[in-house]
């Protein structure tokens, strides 16, 4: 069995990146033509002075969905207030892609997201509402329900309530009955609405 | 019997539609976004697909260029949004979708447009 | 005190949960498995009623629970042959693609991560000199890997108990096994065919050097991962892989939760995921 190959000897693995380490190459490497350069200099540069904002930057005109992911697992990581904000601006970006992963990304950040969320939450644009509200599906802090319970008692956009009701059906509690049985109330005539609620509530209620 | 498949995220949402439809006669299956529809469309192919937009790793809109531009399928696709501007309804159509609605959707709203895309009845 | 019970809406409850975060979906025809598994964990961290377990599952941070019960919900045994059906689709599907694409005589590269104690990248082995005619044509680099160094030196020295071993051919057993006392030692020959190395897959570090691979075998790890590494596993993935290079999940594994960084690919033996051809 000649054939399957093993080259003790040899050097199996090639450290193929060009560039130089330093800060300052890395951050030039996310303009690179290249896009494997410019992945591993976004995964790199995540403990270089201005990473966050130049990260933020490159994803504004990165066209290379792998240098993309990359590039938002990196702010994830650092989570700083410059990578939150530049996470919460591609809430007003006008690629669905683009602000999925952005959304993605702010779920893993319950800490640094907490204080932004109840503006984020009251924003005058309710397609940034709905986006918030989704940033609330899987993070783990312990207010989620008590911003949810906001929403559906306070907002008037119905897909805001909607998509937080969907939410309220996995962690709401006894305190969540009241608000689900006004929102029933003040959306009498809507299917959705009715369908949600009473799920919610029963999910609640036998609990 | 006909099969949906039901493309969204949110689990309230899957249900009411698929409770809509499956007392319409149909036979329905779930994924929660558009790699999950991808796989389960190259198991089996579906007659029609219900699509929302935002969801995580591939959105409605990723989703459907992908299964239209492998050839995967033709089958017609609804796509369900929560927005409703009129260039949001353009890329849905450049995307690929054969029909546009804004939710919250309607029962007989949505099983009306899902009569008319499989050929039951006359638009 | 009352035992702890799982009501109907609370199953509902836990099944769209567990489904969004592992994509593993349970029926109601499961509720005995599952709530079998559930109430063991209520009782392990003492969370008294499902409600209270079901908080901790959801708004833990350090989501450990979550990863706790997804290892009692998952068979995570390892043993020569395990999902064989993988190991048909390397041979009948994936090595012709590969070797349709090859321009020149370099080797074809496999990585097999986590290594565990060795079965899996062993079983590629046997598997290609037993099932793949082009054996005699094409090298090929076994290479596999894992985090623990005890782990690593086992699967170094390749001996095995004869339930590990018992989904192996009689056949093979003859060939490439030598009873010792109760055990199962793998020959000289399969054990210089794989290349053992520790990875830690968190670690740039020690990922970066891993490039042009053909096909990667990770299976039931990444379930066990949290969101944010599973996801940067899969980007360490897409710079260890060829263009056209193929990941090999575990059968309750989906790259659906994970990254939509490859194109899905369905062969008769099983569904695999492919960094694009084009991609650079």
């Amino acid at each position: 069995m000649p054939l399957i190959i093993k080259k003790n000897s040899e050097p199996f693995f090639r450290d193929e990146r060009k560039r130089n380490r330093d800060c300052c190459s890395l951050l030039e490497g996310l303009a690179d033509p290249d896009p494997t350069t410019r992945r591993w200099a976004a995964r790199d540069c995540i403990d270089c002075l201005g990473a966050a904002a130049a990260l933020v930057g490159r994803l504004k005109v990165e066209q290379d969905i792998s240098v993309r992911e990359v590039i938002f697992t990196t702010l994830t990581r650092m989570g700083d207030p410059l990578a939150v904000a530049g996470l919460v601006a591609f809430l007003r970006s006008e690629d669905p892609a683009l602000r999925n992963e952005a959304i993605e990304a702010m779920k893993q950040l319950p800490d640094e997201m907490a204080p932004i969320l109840r503006n984020l939450l009251a924003d005058a644009d309710p397609d940034v509402r709905i986006f918030a509200v989704n940033i609330l599906e899987s993070l783990r802090h312990p207010q989620v329900e008590a911003w949810l319970l906001a929403v559906i008692d306070n907002d008037l956009h119905i897909n805001v309530c909607s998509t937080a009701v969907d939410l309220l059906c996995e962690v709401g509690t006894e305190a969540a009955l009241e608000p689900l049985a006004r929102l029933k109330a003040r959306f009498a005539d809507e299917p959705y609405i009715q369908f949600a609620t009473a799920l919610a509530l029963a999910r609640i209620g036998q609990a | 019997m006909k099969r949906i498949l039901i493309v969204d995220d949110a689990a309230t949402v899957r249900l009411y539609h698929r409770n809509i439809l499956e007392s319409a006669g149909y036979t329905v299956e779930e994924a929660i976004n558009g790699i999950e529809a991808l796989e389960k469309s190259l198991l089996k192919p579906f007659d029609l697909y219900l699509v929302d937009v935002n969801m995580p790793k591939l959105d409605g809109y990723a989703f459907l260029q992908r299964l239209r531009g492998k050839d995967m399928s033709q089958a017609p696709a609804i796509m369900v949004s929560t927005e409703a501007a009129p260039h949001d309804q353009t890329a849905a159509y450049r995307a690929g979708a054969n029909c546009y609605l804004v939710k919250p959707v309607r029962p007989e709203q949505l099983l009306v447009h899902v009569q008319i895309l499989l050929g039951e009845i006359c638009s | 005190m009352t035992e702890p019970t799982i009501k109907a809406e609370e199953f509902q409850k836990f099944r769209e949960f567990f489904y969004r975060k592992t994509g593993i979906r349970y029926e109601t025809s499961n509720r005995y498995f599952v709530d079998k598994r559930i109430l063991e964990r209520i009782v392990a961290t003492k969370s008294g009623d499902f409600r209270s377990y079901f908080t901790l599952l959801r708004f833990q941070a350090s989501g450990e629970e979550l990863q706790q019960l997804t290892n009692r919900m998952t068979v995570n045994e390892t043993y020569f042959l395990r999902e064989e059906f993988q190991f048909q689709c390397l041979v009948n599907s994936l090595l012709p693609e590969i070797i349709i694409r090859k321009t020149d005589n370099t080797p074809i590269r496999i990585w097999s991560i986590p290594s565990s104690s060795g079965e899996e990248p062993y079983s590629i082995a046997m598997y290609l000199l037993e099932r793949w005619p082009g054996i005699n044509d094409w090298d090929v680099e076994i290479i596999s890997s894992d985090i623990d160094t005890g782990i690593l030196r086992k699967a170094r020295i390749g001996r095995y108990s004869s339930r590990a071993v018992q989904y192996v051919p009689a056949l093979w057993m003859r060939k490439y096994f030598k009873p010792v006392e109760d055990e199962y030692q793998i020959c000289d020959d399969l054990r210089e065919a794989v290349e053992f190395t520790q990875v830690n897959l968190a670690a740039t570090a020690d990922t970066r050097s891993y490039r042009d691979f053909d096909v990667i075998f990770c299976r039931n790890l990444l379930i066990y991962f949290d969101d944010l590494s599973r996801k940067a596993a899969a980007e360490t993935f897409y710079d260890a892989l060829k263009p056209g290079g193929y990941i090999c999940l575990g059968h309750s594994e989906s790259m659906s939760r994970i990254s939509s960084l490859y194109q899905v690919r369905n062969f008769v033996e099983a569904i695999l995921y492919q960094k694009p051809l084009e991609a650079r």
